[in-house]
């Protein structure tokens, strides 16, 4: 199987070709904004050369360490900080030859929908300047939809891999939860997170996730991969009555529809399933997701790094100061939420409430597993929407998490696939996949890709590599 | 929630709100927390609560020092360093 297209294996070991590449990934970036470092020669000093992915270059969401590049996590407080260390994912990556050539823009700490919450300034969507990619992982998905890159690794704590990469047209693969070593990513909610792929290819992200998974003694949650089970001859689709009945935008609700008359052409059984938790999965997520945030961003308190406000007369004062001067609003109101759900005479009703929905949409998922190998879904209710206060306000960006975050309540591995352009925009649709079911995504996803495969962007290019 | 409510919980988060922030989170925190109410409907008294998904046991090792030392990197990011120790306010 071809893993990458041909202009990507050994690009380093070729200097002519590097420098056309640079070339056309700055040019491209200028409009892009994907990138908040971009420094292939210091990438290409920490790869082993030799390996599965010799001289590819690939981008890194900011949240996630690489010794000798900054790790902002597109925050002001961090805007100065420089890895000491790399995450267990990267090291893996690099041990195959891998090239980091940069860190890519975000939501801050990956609270958010749309790239537009980093203090670094907003990313644009490859497909049209005036839209949003995505989010949190916006900049890895639009350095991938543009050809900057071939694979991006982003962190997907309630759909930030799957969302931006259907918005940006290209793959989005949030794997099983602890597959992949947590180590030097910037902990947002510990128990929902993973860090994943956005590629232009379905192969290439299986290619990816194989090299980076596995367990890690740095992260004790991370899990040895099972022995692959035998594969179902056909696989049986199960599509959940409760999407039916959603409000989804038109282009959102026509793509679905063209899928559904795709899969049995593709050798697919559907199957009508019901996950009747479905609709509590946004206040069920939002609650862990925030409670576990304010504990995990206590540590940033200007006092060992970070922007420290030196104006302050005492060390309560200056963390106060620092936290208040440091994080943007949507992380300030996030942590706020988190400590009020957490505080005694609230738990039950909120913290403690939560995570009993959780297990009742884990056992929503084993029931309906038992009768199908994949559910299918839409990523997003709502196709690339605008920039700014014509697009989506943050509440109703906060309950258009309902169909990717229901995956990391469970942790399940999903992945984002292009289904379908609508009014010229890429709709995404996503497969869903019982733990460990990684291989039954990529065959799915590959299915559908023979089919359809990512479409160009019009900027998109790779006249660089003639 | 009350203003009251807020600001304690700021104070918690060591977070301090200008009065213009306190009256737009007032307002977003209670249109949230209204949503969150939907999960009183779901009949929760059977369920055991889930913390991790796929994690059945706890993982113990031995206390150790491991992996790479980067003690005096990691100084370097600190804003006001005296040798190796960080500078901070007077505490008294």
């Amino acid at each position: 199987m071809k893993y990458l297209d041909d202009h990507w294996p050994g690009l380093f070991s070729d200097p002519g070709r590097v420098e056309r590449w640079q070339d056309y990934a700055r040019r491209t970036d200028e409009k892009i904004r994907s990138f908040l470092q971009f420094e292939p020669e210091t990438g290409q000093a920490l790869s082993a050369g030799e390996g599965k992915i010799s001289g590819v270059p690939f981008a890194v969401k900011d949240n996630i360490a690489v010794n000798d590049f900054r790790l902002t996590c597109g925050s002001g407080l961090l805007e100065q900080l420089e890895s000491p260390y790399t995450a267990t994912a990267i090291k893996r990556l690099q041990a195959e030859g891998g090239v980091v050539v940069g860190k890519t823009n975000l939501d801050e700490f990956g609270m958010g929908s749309s790239t537009e919450n980093s203090y670094f300034g907003a990313t644009h969507n490859p497909w049209d300047l005036a839209r949003v990619p995505g989010g949190s992982s916006g900049g890895s998905a639009a350095a991938v939809a543009s050809g900057v890159v071939p694979f991006a690794l982003g962190s997907d704590t309630g759909g930030s891999v799957r969302q931006p990469a259907a918005f940006c047209g290209v793959y989005g693969l949030k794997p099983t939860y602890g597959t992949v070593s947590r180590f030097g990513l910037v902990a947002y909610a510990s128990s929902l997170e993973v860090i994943g792929v956005i590629s232009k290819r379905v192969a290439t992200a299986g290619l990816v996730f194989s090299i980076m998974r596995g367990q890690d003694p740095l992260d004790h949650s991370s899990l040895d991969y099972p022995e692959q089970l035998r594969q179902p001859k056909a696989l049986k689709v199960g599509i959940p009555a409760e999407c039916r009945k959603m409000k989804l935008h038109e282009d959102v609700r026509c793509s679905f529809e063209k899928t559904l008359k795709i899969l049995p052409d593709l050798g697919f059984e559907v199957k009508e399933i019901a996950l009747p938790s479905l609709e509590y999965v946004v206040s069920a997520y939002y609650v862990i997701a925030m409670a576990e945030a304010s504990a995990n961003l206590a540590r940033f308190d200007g006092i060992r790094y970070g922007a420290r406000d030196m104006s302050a007369d005492n060390p309560e004062e200056l963390v106060i100061l620092s936290r208040s001067r440091g994080l943007g609003e949507e992380v300030r109101f996030r942590i706020l939420l988190g400590t009020y759900v957490l505080r005694s005479g609230f738990q039950d009703q909120y913290y403690l409430r939560a995570q009993k929905i959780r297990t009742a949409i884990r056992r929503d998922f084993e029931l309906a597993f038992s009768g199908v190998d994949l559910i299918l879904m839409p990523v997003y209710p709502y196709p690339p929407f605008k920039t700014g206060s014509e697009g989506l306000d943050p509440f109703t960006q906060k309950l258009a998490d309902i169909f990717t975050s229901s995956a990391n309540l469970a942790g399940l591995p999903a992945m984002s696939f292009p289904a379908s352009m609508e009014s010229g925009l890429p709709i995404g649709m996503q497969f869903l996949a019982p733990p460990f079911g990684e291989e039954l995504l990529f065959r799915a996803c590959s299915a559908y890709e023979s089919r359809f495969p990512a479409p160009d962007p019009p900027l998109y290019s790779t006249t660089w590599s003639d | 929630m009350k203003r009251e409510d807020l600001y304690t919980t700021a104070v918690m988060a060591r977070l301090k709100l200008s009065e213009e922030e306190l009256a737009r989170f007032e307002k977003e925190v209670s249109r949230i927390l209204e949503y969150f109410s939907k999960m009183m409907e779901v009949e929760v008294e059977d369920l055991p609560p889930t913390t991790h998904a796929l994690l059945k046991e706890n993982r113990l090792r031995e206390d150790e020092p491991a992996g790479e030392d980067c003690a005096d990197l990691l100084l370097q990011n600190a804003p006001e360093l005296e040798e190796r120790f960080i500078v901070i306010p007077n505490v008294l």
